[in-house]
């Protein structure tokens, strides 16, 4: 795997100001809330590059997704290359569309994954040197709840509280309902995977994941304030 | 009112990137139309955010960084120009053409039977995908068919009975080999669907099977 550990103090206090180190010095591996940016910071990096093409924070936000997004893709079964290739790709779209970035609509980690994955699937345009053609933001709900500019900051609120629901629900969902769901990331042939790895036939897998979506639903409307 | 919505399973694929370019347009386009579809498919995204989040970080190349700079330095590729609308199949009056479909090629309209006309759908990200415009006008119906696999359905406009529910615009129908079924336009003008076959259709009968032959599906 050849991860690289490396120390460097932070500063003290106020918001955190990203070095202009080449990230691939210093993939960190610390514990992770000695080291992991806040949203807050997150969505200050992504304003900094809209606003004024800050190449300091554009570094600090490939420092902590790049590597992420490369295990994720390969763990989703990319090779290396691919893998590399689609995450050099997802971090320019980062750059370029930084200034279409909604903390109010949804997480920097789930915008950052929509991009990666309409840039898999849509291989033949990327092969082609084409521009990503999908907008993200259309699939991460225009008029959900939460959009009125007027309720900004709660707005915000709800969207980072919706991935820590999001995490939070996964850990609470029954093993086998948590792995269906991961599985269906993680597997090219998703309903052979979970009907290999749960001993199902295949015929019941789609009521498995609709069950496990269900649970996974109820459990996030639990969690609405 | 939309009543017929994509379910859970296809959903979540959709939401893992698992469908292919030609499915995944389908599913877009109701998803343009539908905002309880996308506030469903909001959570299953952020699971895929979450996923991102909570993955062991893998070190990059040494030359990643730069290649990105790079790349953010060299002129972007300019967009592609969408369809012009007069290269765009003709639409029944009202009927907008729905933006999503500028990511393909289309042909013009063919005929294939009495009040019966498609029109073939090119993706360049999946170019044997079959995708088609039907154009089919209220009595009429396609021939009873069966399938070897997947069809999507997304109603663009009209509506049409298959005895199984009524599909009016907006509504989606995901079909497999389990259903044998003869969709019928109601009355009240053209209906035009947007609809994606994994595999060939099964007509029935002789000259059903000809027709089905020569359209290619």
């Amino acid at each position: 795997m050849g991860r690289v550990s490396h120390s460097w103090a932070r500063p003290a206090g106020g918001p955190a100001r990203p070095r202009a180190v080449p990230p691939h010095v210093g993939i960190v591996t610390t514990p992770a809330d000695l080291w992991m940016p806040t949203t807050d910071e997150l969505n200050e990096w992504m304003r900094a590059v809209a606003v004024a093409a800050d190449r300091s924070a554009f570094a600090a936000l490939f420092r902590h997704f790049a590597p992420r997004l490369k295990g994720f893709l390969v763990r989703a079964g990319c090779d290396d290359a691919q893998a590399e290739e689609l995450v050099q790709e997802t971090m320019v779209q980062l750059w370029r569309r930084a200034a279409s970035f909604d903390p109010a609509r949804a997480g920097l980690a789930t915008w950052l994954y929509t991009i990666a994955r309409n840039l898999r699937i849509d291989r033949h345009r990327r092969d082609a040197g084409l521009d990503a053609a999908s907008e993200p933001l259309d699939e991460l709900g225009a008029d959900a709840p939460g959009a009125d500019p007027d309720h900004a900051p709660e707005a915000r609120l709800l969207a980072a509280e919706r991935e820590n629901h999001v995490r939070a629900a996964l850990a609470a969902l029954p093993p086998e309902q948590a792995q269906v769901l991961r599985l269906s990331f993680y597997e090219e042939q998703a309903h052979a995977a979970i009907a290999h790895e749960l001993g199902l036939p295949l015929g019941t897998v789609k009521s498995r994941i609709r069950l496990a979506v269900t649970q996974l639903r109820r459990l996030l409307d639990g969690m609405r304030p | 009112m939309i009543h017929h919505h994509p379910d859970d399973d296809l959903l979540l694929a959709h939401a893992a990137g698992r469908l292919a370019p030609g499915p995944a347009l389908v599913l877009g386009v109701h998803l343009d139309g539908c905002a309880t579809c996308r506030a469903r498919l909001a959570p299953l995204l952020a699971l895929g955010g979450a996923l991102v989040e909570a993955s062991e970080p893998l070190a990059l190349a040494p030359d990643a960084w730069a290649r990105t700079l790079e790349r953010i330095d060299a002129p972007a590729v300019p967009a592609p120009v969408a369809v012009p609308a007069a290269l765009r199949p003709a639409l029944p009056d009202g009927m907008a053409w729905p933006a999503r479909l500028d990511a393909a090629r289309a042909s013009r309209w063919h005929w294939m039977g009495p009040g019966m006309r498609f029109a073939r759908l090119t993706l360049p990200a999946q170019p044997d995908a079959k995708l088609f415009l039907l154009r089919i006008g209220p009595g009429r119906s396609l021939p009873v068919h069966s399938h070897a696999g997947l069809e999507l359905t997304q109603v663009l406009c009209g509506s049409f009975d298959d005895g199984r529910a009524t599909f009016a615009p907006g509504d989606f129908d995901a079909t497999d080999d389990s259903v044998r079924h003869q969709p019928v336009v109601r009355p009240g003008g053209e209906c035009v669907c947007l609809a994606y076959v994994a595999s060939r259709l099964r007509f029935e009968g002789r000259i059903a099977a000809t027709i089905g032959g020569w359209v290619g599906m």
